[in-house]
């Protein structure tokens, strides 16, 4: 990078925020993908003002910009592809204003999530989404992913509470898309434009977001099944029976067994599935509901349903899946997680088609995710250092996605595209919907310097 | 034993393990939402994920060592507090340990630190001395105000001038008691060898005799091997593998000769060497095993052992919190014995600090060799115990001690810093007890 961009790079964010050497650049090669590729510069910005200077500079001098929260995506979102500089928004962390009358609270976009709840807890609210990595991710790059969590059946994903964003826009201009009222209609729904947009449309750098009651009251069961197939009919019994749990979570036999490896979590090892189920709201209705789960699981093929009746016995009866991750994790040096994600009504010929796929190239699989939205994580065993491995392990990749795509699913359900899932997603959502992608990102950015490469190639762009 | 395996070999055994290690990493992230320095700093490359990067580049040969790489490695507290929060299991710490003495067998130990590691600390005597000296120095000449002039010198030794340091010894623990003190009231229960550290040895000579004085009172005869040297934990932690490895084996053959039915530290870092790193150091066999299962924690040890009755405990009118060395807590799972002994103690009131088991930043020579980063992480825990509202912070590491105590004093603020052990033995001896 020539010297009067780093001095320029300097006189906007100062010297203390902006790095060049060679080992920062490798720190910043990657997030939680398995991709490396450095950048020529990182910065922290702490201003909108800075963000929009940046944006300008790079637009006049034709410079990549690649925005990055703490690095925890797991799609490759914020590896910076076409170098250049990366932009680390985890500086820019202030709670702007929390405002309990209207359930609303606005932080910048490097604020940590799960910061949040302790703030709002106070005015007895929380913040629904909690994906994987709520401890540690930013908002901003919950938002820029649309990250999920463990509650979406009953609470819904980011996008559902996203009120307001300030955003910079590739070419520098800063503007404040959507209302903190919870109706407007003045303009485009934009808001909901920049989420999901994985960073390719503009830099959010202020997010305001809804806030829910805290529930009164919280029900906890874990019910084991002896086949699967009783596993996701107890699933769709219970929606059909007109309950919606806040938490349906799923773990199939290698999972089990991997937990039980790990640390002894009272989970039978024979079992083929178990699910994780929980109520909340007003005493009495989380109370019935849970009644009507367990009389609806009840009636397939159940071993033991076990209702928790103080919150140690809920944290017994979570311990399982609480560590699941890591108990697939210290199977195999390495391991890949899927997010591809089906309707409910078809969860058991996903877990089926996923076991098969495994199978047949001959590599480890557990299976664990969130039933109630048909979000699975197939997660794959494997050592990188073994290549023979690694190529099955693609190839079973492949035809997961082609699984998840023929039923009537998406390659990814909170994720995101990336430089992981790029190869993919035409076949989801064809070659017009990925022309209409190009062309909103070429009316945001004609240039094609904000995260570029990224969920899809622009047309002329080598694959 | 491996004692002629030469540079290279050591090379590749240390990237060998550190390999081992951090291709575990799933790169999750987890480790920059509970590590201190990375607190501090907000740069991914002082995080254990980006160390495991930087490390990794080094054993591909796609980077050199260079002074930005010695940075990264050297800015690690050796806490595991990523290790202890990690979903796949890594510890860094092994990697970042590894890679620092990778690089010793490519640019060799610095003149310094082969003088200290290697001759004063394995002689002994010249740091005995030493201590003496400035022991003296800090008795009749000077005190060590603040305002005193003779800061202005402490840049020379390598201390920042704003640092408080605690009395050295003029009469070293071990010159002061007996080799072998025998049990009292009643018979031997057992003979307990006891490895004072270089700090209850030459700093906090109280707590020394407490640990004696306590141990003998209840019974238990205690040894002290005279010969006894540094037991490497400075030594290792500042990439010399050779010299902590020859001090390991020293400790390890002399304390074997004592026919000792247990072995009492009371230093969180002697007691995590001695249990657990000394096998990295020390091939496996049935008498290193029987050597590390007989180490104990002195605050692990009177709690499992010593039938304290109410009445052999004089009343102590203090409000106490208690701070865990991460060598104690996450190095050895150490929490609740030391708290329930503070509990014991009539006239204790004891209140839990927030964040008791975070990081104080001392990390041994870290906060000597990075004093200004090491204050930055302790104003968190000075923020902690002022907010406890007590006015005694107890633990059982020297360096937390003298760390905790010296930005405390920079606050102007009151609380004492005592060990567990101290405590203890004043209320035994008030009562009569010992």
């Amino acid at each position: 990078m020539k010297k009067s961009i780093i001095d320029e790079l300097v006189s906007i964010f100062g010297q203390e925020n902006v790095l060049t050497e060679r080992e920062d650049m490798i720190a910043y090669s990657y997030d939680a993908a398995p991709v490396e590729i450095e950048p020529e510069a990182v910065v922290f910005p702490t201003t909108t003002e800075q963000v929009s200077k940046l944006m300008k500079m790079a637009y006049r001098e034709e410079i990549p910009v690649t925005p990055r929260g703490q690095g925890s995506g797991l799609s490759g979102g914020s590896i910076p592809l076409k170098k250049g500089i990366v932009l680390s928004m985890d500086k820019m962390k202030k709670m702007i204003e929390f405002d309990p009358n209207n359930r609303l609270i606005t932080v910048e976009a490097g604020f940590t999530t799960s910061d949040i709840d302790p703030i709002v807890s106070e005015a007895n609210l929380f913040y629904p989404p909690d994906p994987g990595s709520v401890a540690f991710s930013t908002i901003g790059g919950n938002v820029a992913e649309n990250a999920g969590g463990l509650r979406g059946l009953k609470y819904g994903v980011t996008k559902n509470y996203v009120k307001m964003l300030k955003v910079v826009l590739p070419q520098g201009d800063i503007v404040t898309v959507g209302s903190k009222c919870v109706k407007h209609v003045a303009g485009f729904n934009s808001e909901l434009i920049f989420v999901g947009s994985e960073g390719l449309l503009g830099i959010m750098t202020e997010v305001t977001l809804a806030l829910l009651p805290i529930p009164q009251h919280r029900e906890s069961a874990l019910a084991i099944f002896n086949s699967l197939d009783s596993a996701a009919q107890a699933v769709s019994d219970i929606i059909a029976a007109g309950v919606t749990p806040s938490t349906m979570e799923f773990m199939d036999n290698a999972t089990i067994n991997a937990v039980q490896n790990f640390k002894d979590c009272g989970l039978p090892r024979d079992a083929e599935a178990v699910l994780l189920i929980e109520t909340d709201g007003e005493m009495n209705s989380a109370k019935w509901e849970m009644s009507v789960i367990e009389e609806q699981v009840k009636k397939n093929d159940i071993r033991e349903f076990q209702r928790a009746q103080n919150t140690a016995e809920r944290d017994a009866l979570f311990a399982g899946r609480r560590v699941a991750l890591n108990a697939l994790a210290s199977v195999k040096p390495n391991l890949i997680l899927e997010d591809a994600t089906v309707k409910r009504s078809v969860l058991p010929d996903m877990v089926r088609g996923i076991t098969a796929i495994a199978k047949k190239h001959n590599v480890q699989v557990g299976i664990f995710g969130h039933a109630g939205d048909g979000n699975l994580h197939p997660t794959f065993l494997i050592d990188q250092s073994d290549k023979e491995e690694m190529a099955r392990c693609h190839k079973a990749v492949d035809e997961l996605f082609q699984l998840a795509i023929d039923l009537d699913g998406t390659i990814s359900g909170e994720h995101g595209i990336g430089l992981e899932k790029k190869p993919y997603l035409k076949n989801q959502i064809g070659d017009a919907g990925i022309k209409m992608l190009q062309d909103m990102k070429r009316m945001f950015d004609p240039k094609n310097l904000l995260n570029p490469g990224k969920m899809f190639d622009m047309p002329g762009e080598a694959a | 034993m491996n004692a002629h395996i030469s540079q290279k070999q050591l090379a590749e055994q240390h990237l060998l393990e550190a390999t081992k290690e951090f291709q575990k990493c799933m790169q999750c992230g987890k480790c920059r939402s509970v590590c201190p320095v990375f607190k501090e700093f907000g740069n991914e490359l002082f995080v254990a994920r980006g160390k495991n990067k930087i490390a990794q580049k080094l054993v591909s040969g796609d980077l050199q060592i260079t002074k930005r790489v010695e940075q990264a490695i050297n800015e690690c507290l050796n806490c595991k507090t990523c290790s202890a929060n990690c979903p796949a299991g890594v510890k860094p710490e092994n990697v970042v340990l590894r890679m620092r003495w990778y690089i010793t067998t490519q640019r060799g130990l610095h003149f310094f630190k082969a003088l200290i590691f290697r001759q004063l600390l394995w002689r002994k005597w010249p740091i005995t001395l030493g201590c003496a000296i400035v022991g003296i120095a800090q008795k009749v000449l000077f005190g060590i105000g603040p305002k005193n002039p003779v800061r202005h010198l402490f840049p020379l030794f390598g201390f920042s001038k704003r640092r408080n340091f605690p009395q050295l010894a003029i009469r070293s623990a071990q010159s002061m008691l007996p080799e072998v003190s025998p049990a009292k009231n009643g018979p031997r229960k057992a003979r307990i060898g006891y490895f004072t550290g270089c700090a209850g040895n030459l700093i906090y000579t109280n707590v020394a005799k407490s640990v004696v004085d306590i141990l003998t009172g209840y019974g238990y005869e205690v040894v002290i091997p005279k010969a006894q040297k540094c037991n490497g934990t400075p030594v290792l932690a500042n990439g010399d593998y050779e010299g902590a490895k020859r001090l390991m084996v020293h400790n390890f053959e002399l304390f074997q000769k004592y026919d000792l039915d247990a072995i009492v530290v009371a230093c969180s870092s002697c007691g995590m060497s001695l249990k657990k790193e000394i096998k990295v150091f020390i091939d496996d066999s049935p008498e290193l095993q029987e050597f590390t299962s007989k180490v104990f924690d002195i605050n692990e040890f009177i709690e499992k052992n010593l039938e304290i009755k109410p009445e052999q405990l004089s009343r102590l009118p203090y409000k106490v919190t208690y701070h865990d060395p991460c060598h104690m807590v996450r190095g050895q799972g150490i929490k609740d014995q030391p708290r329930n002994l503070l509990k014991m103690i009539p006239g204790v009131e004891f209140t839990e600090m927030k964040n008791a088991d975070t990081c104080c930043g001392s990390a041994g020579s870290y906060c000597i060799t990075h004093y200004d980063t090491s204050i930055k992480i302790n104003n968190h825990k000075i923020k902690d115990i002022q907010e406890a509202n007590v006015n005694m912070v107890a633990t059982g590491c020297p360096t937390c001690v003298m760390h905790i105590a010296d930005n405390l004093a920079q606050h102007n603020s009151h609380e004492k810093t005592r060990f567990v052990v101290e405590l203890l033995a004043d209320s035994m001896r008030a009562a009569g007890t010992i």
